[in-house]
């Protein structure tokens, strides 16, 4: 009789057992969505990197991050959500006895690569955090790490991936492999960018180690638009660009473009001004401003291109990639090319990807205040301004690179209910589930608000 | 030497007749019943005695003698503690031995007032019990006895009629129980027919409940059906009840303000462009804009509203005064009606008995196109097969149907989320009606941009009529449950019962949002089947075994074979085919539909042993063994016991007159509970795929194989007093229950990768005082008075959770609040933002505005009553009868979302306050308008700085959620009837009726205290665990009805 009553307990309509590779796709799916999203639940970098406006509900375009636990969401999403998909697929992979060892060391590599991307994500957006003990089912409440050391062995382990990495192996396979299709050495050129990315992101603190890290992934980094790392979607339902979705099927009209986007792209007749938004009822472009109510007819609106249902989200690519090197030259990095030319190229790049033409790219360039030579401030100003516009549509990494450059200086939202936040405060369950861990890590980072500056951010 | 004696027996009260009396020889089985006019006819032998019983009197025993004729009195039966009470597994007790606290309601208590749920009726009826009903037409009815035992598991009673376990299942989704849309489906004790109940028993605590096994930790109400009488009887009930809401409960619109939120638009507060088409620029106004702090109500200024661009309407493309709405959506609310019959037939020989019943509740709601349906049949009968062995059997069919139920929550489909939060004050809602019914199209008020074409859609919100006409929902319950049973009477004192039990339901439920609506077009359906079958086979012994002596012993077996099949599909991405209800009308590729199948099977063994030594004093002993599949094998046997005592003290004080009797009782039991089903191994999510790419996730709650039974145990004390001759009298309890070990998915950091792990963790205590009193404080002839009050405190504390976590989120609202078990505090803390304070002040930052923490796990509110009571008094004089019923909640907290979001959006006439200078707040402060909010600034000195009144100055913007969370509190006039029965002599002169009863009765009458503005306090969203929140809450109905009831 016992043996009979344990079987009422077996799961019949869900599986005990799947394929390793579709935990992987499931992750870089999940957190593709997580960067994508407009959703004022979880995403809402757009507004405080004043890209968009709010026309009627203000709060989160006003720093409330705490009313719709946006912390909260972001942690679970990137743990949760996404690194423990990344575990669970590599677990499964590593008890594969039937795979051969160089497309298991890929696979292995790849979704390392992937972790360490969300991990950079966690620790740039919250300090320090639970790394060492995390993801351990046996370690229900794990320590925080310091973020520097986390950062540092973030590095590491793209050392190692990109050692492993055997390009002329297999990876996964192209339906497994929503980024790159299945293409090893594309992975290895994203492991390079990412590894630029996270290096550089502590120049300012620890030269040695961007300086390193950056010539180490500068040949291998990503080279042209063909190597973006992109996750495209869908146009059939139910994988649909998160923004199409909640725009244009959620009928949500109330982003608007910020003032001080618009400015600048009307200040030099952006050629991307088209693509990144539509123009208001009057037919003209206009911003609104970021925490003050605007009339919503009055201004423009998300562009046709990011609100398309199959539209792309950008994970790494080659523009970002070269405003990096264009950086590593100012900071004296031993890269190829100049710095003028690097940030020509992701000028030229950004536009041809928004559609542009390389002779709307020159023209762009060829006025004087964007020319690099000649455009205004020191190189800070010139690469954080340019990269600022072209990273909108990657609101998360466009809220980095404020942060890292302070370029350009953005308005503050009218009624803001805090100075510009430097961090997300930790998640909510953190304080009362982790206490004592999320005590000790408050204090080492200098208090848990959204105004504390992370140990990267010298100015 | 026999011999044939007669006699009538009559009541004691009007002298009428009685039939139906059992009449029987002492010491044997031979008995007769009397007929129609009270007579009856017995052959008896010398010396014999003869015992006359009916239900509602004192028994009486008479020896015969020499008489040949003997006329007998009964006399009604008051006294309490000599009533029977039914038990735990259906045995019967009195109450003079009962060592627990048990409480008994009569079945026409509950269905004086007609509603579709006799449930909704025990409020405040039985201490220990809460209940707490939505206003929502067929919704759920939350029943907890005795506070929330369980941390994340269900804490509401076990329903159990005539020995039949009956499923309560609440399938409500997560996201309606926080308000975040769907329909309350309600639970599924409705389906039990009122009209068939002859009494309920709550049983509240373990000892009294052990013997039902785990289920039954949180109190069963044990439900008796009505029995045949002997002879033919029919009765036939007919019933009307209308229903308004009460205006107290809903919203009160400002009339001096309109669309707007505090932005001049384009200009003077409108948009501006040229409407008509003239060549000039007009006024307009913002219809996107969904609130109603704009411009000052004028009506000279003529203006375009929505309907300016409704081409079918009356207004097309003209200007209208700008004024406040003729119409407030209080409008909207339509009469309620319902009417309900209910016939019944029963009849008993010597061979046996018969019931059939038919029951037809139809009930249209306040919103418009709501309807549920009840159709409920029953037969039940039972055939004596010799003089030991008894065959019966009972089954009650139900079928429910709804359609139109209210959306709830914060959705589009829950019309009172504008209602209440997001309205423009200009907006008329009969002008809406109209513009609907012109041609059945979504002419909303809030059109996204009024200025295009393009722009002539729902921004937010659609039509209300549209939402109610072409959204709702649908959805059927049919259910069969029953029993079927054979008793053995081997002995006088020995019976064996052999009997299987079944409750099964299939029900269906399809929801749908129109082509042409706000939100994406859709349709999904849910099939859910849920059977259970129960085993049970049982032995009673009773006998007296040394002199003065009895023993009632009982040893049992019980399998528990249940199921729950079920099947959700929905469409994807929009409908193809407007009006086209089905999957395959999807306009993108469906998601897999959800399958569910959890079987589960428990096996208990149970003994018990009852001694009572004179009917003074009682032992009373159980022990059951539950083996429960959804346990890891290694653990999923579980042993608990109770133990009880009850003494009859007033046994031994015999002289004094003003004591009636007196008892004292205590017990102690434990209980042990299962794991919820699939709590052991972890299986795999599967995420829709992404086109030929399978996904599959690790699931976010991780499950634990070495799981162990968790386990209640509970005290209990009482004390029952009658004086003067039962005229008055009291029961009082104290109890003290832990829940320990609970089983529960304790929420863990996320960076485990999980949210939540099973685990065995936390201790819940209840402890708390209940007290009934009664007292009949006028008896004569013609006229009594009776009034019983009830009375429960229940104190709950959080003792400890899982390793060092402090707090365990049960819910997340919105607004930053939360429903949290916090280590130290009472089961249900709400906790969002709140207030900074200086020396106990508010705390005004330099801007004039509240200052208010970041952070959102203060403690803002305690859902929990302090107390809650009821008072019913019966007034009877001669053939009326007047009973009215006050139900009292004091204390316990809700957070009101509506006043969260309405009182920033200035709907509510709060928004329009004169201020402190007598001038209107919403001028500006440079015209001596505006407000000073009530506080210090940071330096301790009293605020002075006025601010703008402007958009969110009283509501969410600019105040903490802690603002709109309300004392709960309630005084209720629930109920009141009257009930006029024809004189005798007037229904003997009808021919074939017995007895007509004519009532007028009313329901929610008065709210007589509350401090939830504009809202029911007890307004929920659903039963089960979380409480305290209201979002888009409905207004009560307030109904009054007539009844006739028949007796033939």
């Amino acid at each position: 009789c016992t043996e009979d009553i344990s079987q009422l307990n077996i799961e019949t309509k869900r599986p005990a057992a799947v394929p390793a590779p579709t935990l992987f796709s499931n992750a870089v799916k999940t957190i593709s969505g997580s960067l994508a999203s407009p959703s004022v639940n979880t995403n809402v970098f757009r507004f405080t990197v004043s890209h968009w406006a709010m026309s009627t509900y203000q709060d989160e375009a006003q720093y409330d991050f705490a009313t719709r636990n946006i912390p909260q969401g972001w942690w679970t999403s990137m743990y949760r959500d996404v690194i423990a998909d990344l575990r669970e697929s590599a677990k499964l992979i590593n008890a594969d006895a039937s795979l051969l060892p160089a497309e298991k060391a890929n696979k292995l590599a790849i979704i390392d690569i992937m972790e360490v991307y969300t991990y950079s994500i966690l620790v740039n957006t919250f300090g320090n955090i639970p790394y060492s003990e995390s993801l351990n089912p046996a370690i229900l409440f794990p320590k925080y790490d310091d973020a520097k050391t986390v950062s540092t062995d973030l590095i590491n382990r793209l050392n190692a991936d990109i050692t492993k990495i055997n390009t002329s192996a297999a990876g996964f396979a192209s339906a497994e492999d929503l980024i790159y299709k299945g293409s090893v050495a594309k992975w290895l050129k994203f492991a390079n960018t990412l590894r630029m990315k996270i290096g550089m992101v502590q120049a300012d603190v620890d030269a040695n180690v961007a300086k390193s890290a950056v010539e180490a992934s500068d040949a291998g980094a990503i080279s042209s638009a063909a190597d973006n790392g992109l996750f495209t979607y869908m146009a059939a339902s139910p994988n649909q660009n998160p923004l199409y979705v909640d725009i244009v099927l959620g009928g949500r009209s109330d982003y608007i473009a910020a003032k001080d986007l618009m400015d600048k792209l009307l200040g030099w007749n952006d050629p991307r001004t088209s693509a990144f938004f539509t123009p208001n009822n009057a037919g003209v472009y206009a911003g609104g401003i970021v925490g003050k109510g605007n009339t919503y007819v009055d201004f423009s609106r998300a562009g046709t291109k990011i609100i398309d249902a199959s539209a792309p989200c950008v994970l790494a690519d080659y523009v970002e990639t070269e405003f990096l090197r264009a950086e590593a030259k100012e900071r004296g990095f031993n890269v190829a090319g100049t710095a003028e030319s690097h940030y020509n190229n992701a000028i030229r790049a950004s536009i041809i990807y928004w559609g542009g033409s390389a002779a709307d790219a020159d023209a762009y360039l060829a006025q004087a205040s964007v020319a690099y030579t000649t455009a205004a401030g020191d190189w800070k100003q010139k690469i954080g301004t340019q990269k600022w516009i072209a990273l909108y549509n990657r609101p998360y990494e466009g809220w980095v690179e404020l942060r890292r450059l302070d370029q350009p200086k953005i308005s503050a939202p009218v009624g803001a209910k805090s100075g510009f936040p430097t961090r997300l405060t930790y998640a909510a369950n953190e304080q009362t589930l982790n206490g004592t861990n999320y005590t000790a890590a408050a204090s080492a980072i200098g208090g848990d608000v959204v105004t504390t500056k992370l140990y990267w951010d010298k100015f | 030497q026999s011999r044939v004696v007669t006699g009538k027996v009559t009541a004691s009260e009007d002298g009428t007749a009685l039939p139906g009396v059992s009449v029987s020889l002492k010491g044997t089985s031979r008995g007769v019943t009397t007929t129609a006019d009270g007579s009856y006819k017995i052959s008896i032998d010398n010396g014999a005695a003869l015992q006359f019983s009916f239900v509602g009197y004192k028994p009486q025993t008479i020896s015969v003698g020499s008489q040949s004729t003997i006329n007998v009195v009964l006399v009604a039966d008051a006294a309490e503690l000599s009533e029977v009470v039914v038990t735990a597994l259906g045995l019967t007790r009195t109450k003079n031995s009962l060592p627990y606290a048990a409480q008994q309601v009569k079945g026409d208590e509950l269905t004086r007032v007609r509603t579709g749920n006799a449930f909704s009726a025990l409020s405040g009826r039985v201490a220990g019990l809460q209940i707490t009903q939505g206003n929502a037409i067929g919704g759920s009815t939350n029943v907890v006895i005795r506070g929330n035992k369980s941390l994340t598991g269900n804490n509401q009673a076990l329903f159990v009629v005539d020995g039949v376990p009956v499923d309560n299942t609440n399938k409500n989704t997560a996201n309606q129980q926080t308000g975040r849309g769907g329909y309350d489906y309600g639970n599924a004790a409705a389906d039990i027919n009122p009209d068939d109940i002859e009494s309920m028993t709550v049983l509240k605590g373990a000892a009294a409940t052990a013997l039902y096994g785990s289920r039954a930790s949180n109190g069963v109400i044990m439900i008796t059906s009505k029995k045949a009488k002997k002879g033919l009887g029919l009765t036939i009930n007919a019933g009307l009840t209308v229903g308004t809401i009460d205006k107290s409960t809903f919203a009160t619109y400002q009339n001096q303000y309109g669309a707007g939120y505090s932005d001049p638009y384009q200009k003077d507060g409108f948009l501006y462009f040229d409407a008509n088409g003239d060549g000039t620029k007009d006024l307009v106004i913002n219809t996107a804009e969904d609130a109603s702090y704009g411009t000052k109500f004028n009506p000279a200024l003529m203006v375009y509203q929505w309907d300016s661009f409704d081409p079918a309407g009356p207004n097309y493309l003209k200007a209208k005064p700008y004024t406040a709405a003729l119409n407030t959506p209080a409008k909207f609310y339509e009469t309620a009606i319902s009417n309900n019959v209910n016939v019944q037939l029963d009849g008993a020989t010597d061979q046996g008995t018969f019931k059939l019943g038919y029951t037809r509740n139809d009930e249209r709601g306040t919103l418009p196109n709501s309807n549920v349906s009840k159709n409920i049949m029953n037969l039940a009968g039972s055939y004596n097969i010799s003089k030991k062995v008894t065959a019966s059997a009972a089954a009650n069919f139900s079928v429910i149907e709804g359609k139109g139920r209210y959306g709830s929550g914060y959705s589009g489909l829950n019309v009172n989320q504008n209602f209440r939060q997001w309205y423009q004050t200009n907006v008329d809602i009969l002008d809406q009606k109209e513009a609907y019914f012109r041609n059945q199209q979504n002419v909303t008020w809030n059109w996204s941009d009024p200025s295009s074409a393009a722009g002539l859609k729902p921004i937010y919100t659609d039509n209300y009529y549209w939402t109610r006409y072409q959204n709702y929902q649908n959805d059927t319950r049919s259910r069969l449950f029953g029993n079927a049973m054979v008793n053995y009477k081997a002995a006088d004192f020995l019976n064996f019962m052999g009997r299987v039990t079944v409750d099964t339901y299939n029900e269906f439920q399809e929801e749908r949002i129109a082509v042409g609506s706000q939100g994406v077009p859709a349709y999904s359906r849910f099939d859910r089947t849920f059977q259970e079958l129960n085993y049970d086979l049982m032995g009673n012994f009773d006998k007296e075994i040394l002199t003065g002596l009895n023993l009632k012993a009982l040893a049992g077996l019980n399998l528990r074979k249940s199921y729950i099949r079920s099947i959700s599909a929905a469409t994807n991405g929009g409908l193809i085919v407007p009006g086209l209800y089905s999957i395959a009308n999807s306009r993108g590729t469906v998601s897999a539909p959800t399958e569910n199948y959890n079987p589960r099977e428990v096996f208990g063994v149970f003994g018990g042993l009852t001694f009572t030594y004179k009917d003074f004093l009682t032992l009373d002993g159980t022990i059951r063994q539950d083996k429960s599949s959804t346990l890891p094998v290694a653990n999923n046997a579980y042993l608990y016991y109770a133990g009880s005592a009850s003494w009859l003290f007033s046994h031994h004080i015999e002289d004094l007159p003003w004591l009636t009797s007196g008892k004292l009782r205590m017990n102690y039991a434990t209980v042990g509970n299962d794991a919820p089903w699939g709590s052991i191994k972890n299986v795999y999510d599967k995420p829709d795929p992404f086109g030929s790419t399978i996904l599959f996730s690790a699931p976010s709650t991780q499950n634990n194989p070495f799981l162990k039974p968790e386990q209640t145990q509970s005290k209990e004390i009482g004390l029952e007093m009658a004086f003067l001759q039962n005229r008055l009298g009291f029961d009082f309890t104290y109890y003290h229950t832990n829940t320990l070990d609970q089983i529960l998915p304790a929420s863990v950091s996320s960076a485990t990768g999980f949210s939540s792990t099973y685990v065995n963790a936390g201790n819940i205590e209840n402890k708390g005082f209940e007290v009934s009193l009664y007292a009949s404080p006028i008896k004569t002839a013609d006229f009594s008075w009776n009034v019983n009050v009830n009375w429960t405190k229940n104190s709950s504390l959080v003792l400890s959770l899982y390793n060092d976590s402090k707090n365990l989120q049960l819910a997340t609202f919105q607004g930053g609040v939360s429903l949290n078990a916090s280590v130290g505090q009472p089961y249900g803390i709400l906790q969002g933002k709140t207030w900074k304070y200086v020396n106990g002040q508010k705390l005004v930052k330099s801007n004039g505005r509240y200052d208010v923490t970041a952070t959102t796990t203060n403690n803002i509110g305690n859902v929990n009553p302090d107390w809650i009571g009821g008072i019913n008094n019966s007034f009877k004089y001669k053939n009326v009868t007047l009973n009215f019923l006050i139900d009292m909640k004091r204390g316990g907290s809700v957070f009101s979302l509506d006043q969260y979001y309405g009182q920033a959006t200035g709907v509510y006439p709060e928004s329009v306050v004169v201020n402190d200078k007598g001038n209107p707040s919403r001028s500006p402060v440079a015209e001596g308008g505006g407000v000073i909010m009530p506080g210090v600034l940071a330096d301790g000195s009293v605020n002075t700085i006025r601010v703008e009144n402007d958009y969110g100055t009283f509501g969410y913007a600019q105040n903490p959620a802690a603002a709109f969370v309300y004392d709960a509190s309630y005084i209720k006039l629930r109920e009141a009837n009257i009930v006029y029965s024809l004189p005798s002599s007037i229904v003997r002169k009808l021919g074939g009726v017995k007895g007509v009863d004519l009532s007028v009765f009313g329901r929610n009458l008065w709210i007589i205290q509350k401090y939830v503005p504009y809202a029911d306090p007890e307004e929920n969203l659903s039963s089960g665990n979380l409480q305290g929140n209201q979002s888009g809450a409905y207004p009560t109905t307030r109904s009054i009805g007539f009844n006739i009831k028949l007796l033939f």
